[in-house]
């Protein structure tokens, strides 16, 4: 578990750096095509992969990152306890 | 991939959420189904657990094997969303990233696989407006839908007559191309754009993507399925 997780960081981290910032194949097609105008801004917490109230860049692309594996891997953790109490289902 | 907000008849997405929910709760209810095992109540009272249900009849309690399922998608599901973040640059000024789907598929099964996929995609639309909370349904039916569930049997067929590795790269490339048609078809549908020509449009930088797709997945599937076989209980 450990190394499969340390991995995913890994990646994170990498991508933080290296990853392209072009726009991704759907947003090309919506601006070659010119209706990427009809796309609304949508926000939350972490919007473009960054922590609020700090200052963008890869570290805090990574940051983020980090955070978001840790959220799913807390989806998961937390499924496996809903499973186990999964009780009186009988048949 | 992942559709923002406005560029699908929220009407039409909410109708895809639908969708999603229904075929994502019968995925759980398998895989529910596949991670416990119904114990009787008597054998509970003896080790001291379920006493306090006066209920008689049997109850469902984790198995080691469902434990380490559990564990597992969230292990693929946490590599999916890391591997995610690395756009790659595929023409001037055009990046493409991974999906995922098959390698999900593959190392999870569709169950399971759709599943840590429609985890991914909610938590990136919840957590990092990547991918519009209006377009949820859209994005789910794209990605954890077509992308996983139905190319892990696209995979499934192939492999009956093609070796394993060709099997995974050709699904891997035709779950990038269906999901980013999809995806094209609903933009179509709710008036965005022409129909036609966004699906032309999506079908020529997803055909290159999902070359990258093929790679990654097989890459990725070396790595973690050799250490899911080495470390079969997590």
């Amino acid at each position: 578990m450990r190394k499969i997780v340390l991995f995913s960081i890994l990646i994170v981290i990498l991508a933080a750096f290296f990853a392209s910032s072009s726009p991704d194949g759907l947003e090309k097609v919506a601006e070659k095509l010119g209706f990427i105008g009809k796309g609304a801004e949508s926000r939350s917490i972490l919007t473009d992969y960054s922590l609020p109230f700090l200052k963008s860049g890869p570290v805090n692309t990574a940051a983020a990152g980090v955070v978001g594996v840790g959220l799913i891997l807390a989806t998961f953790l937390g499924i496996k306890s809903m499973c186990r109490g999964a009780g009186r289902s009988g048949r | 991939m992942h559709i923002p907000d406005g560029f699908i008849d929220p009407k039409f997405s909410g109708g895809l959420a639908g969708v999603a929910a229904l075929a994502l709760g019968y995925c759980f209810a398998r895989v529910r189904q596949m991670a416990t095992a119904v114990v009787p109540q008597e054998a509970l009272a003896a080790i001291g657990k379920g006493v306090h249900s006066l209920k008689t009849g049997s109850s469902r309690m984790l198995t080691a094997f469902g434990e380490s399922l559990i564990l597992k998608m969230g292990m693929v599901a946490s590599l999916i969303f890391a591997a995610q973040m690395f756009n790659f640059p595929i023409a001037e000024g055009t990046s493409g990233h991974f999906l995922g789907g098959v390698l999900a598929a593959v190392l999870l099964g569709p169950f399971a696989g759709s599943l840590a996929l429609a985890a991914v995609v909610i938590i990136q639309s919840l957590f990092f407006a990547d991918g519009g909370f209006l377009a949820l349904g859209a994005n789910l039916v794209n990605m954890a839908l077509i992308g996983t569930f139905l190319s892990y049997y696209i995979y499934a067929l192939l492999k009956q007559k093609l070796p394993e590795e060709l099997s995974i790269g050709l699904a891997a490339w035709l779950s990038v191309v269906l999901a980013a048609s999809a995806c094209a078809l609903e933009i179509g549908l709710s008036g965005t754009f022409d129909l036609l020509a966004t699906f032309l449009a999506m079908f020529k930088v997803h055909a290159v993507i999902g070359l990258a797709e093929v790679l990654i997945t097989l890459g990725l599937i070396k790595v973690a399925g050799g250490y899911f076989e080495k470390n079969s209980s997590i």
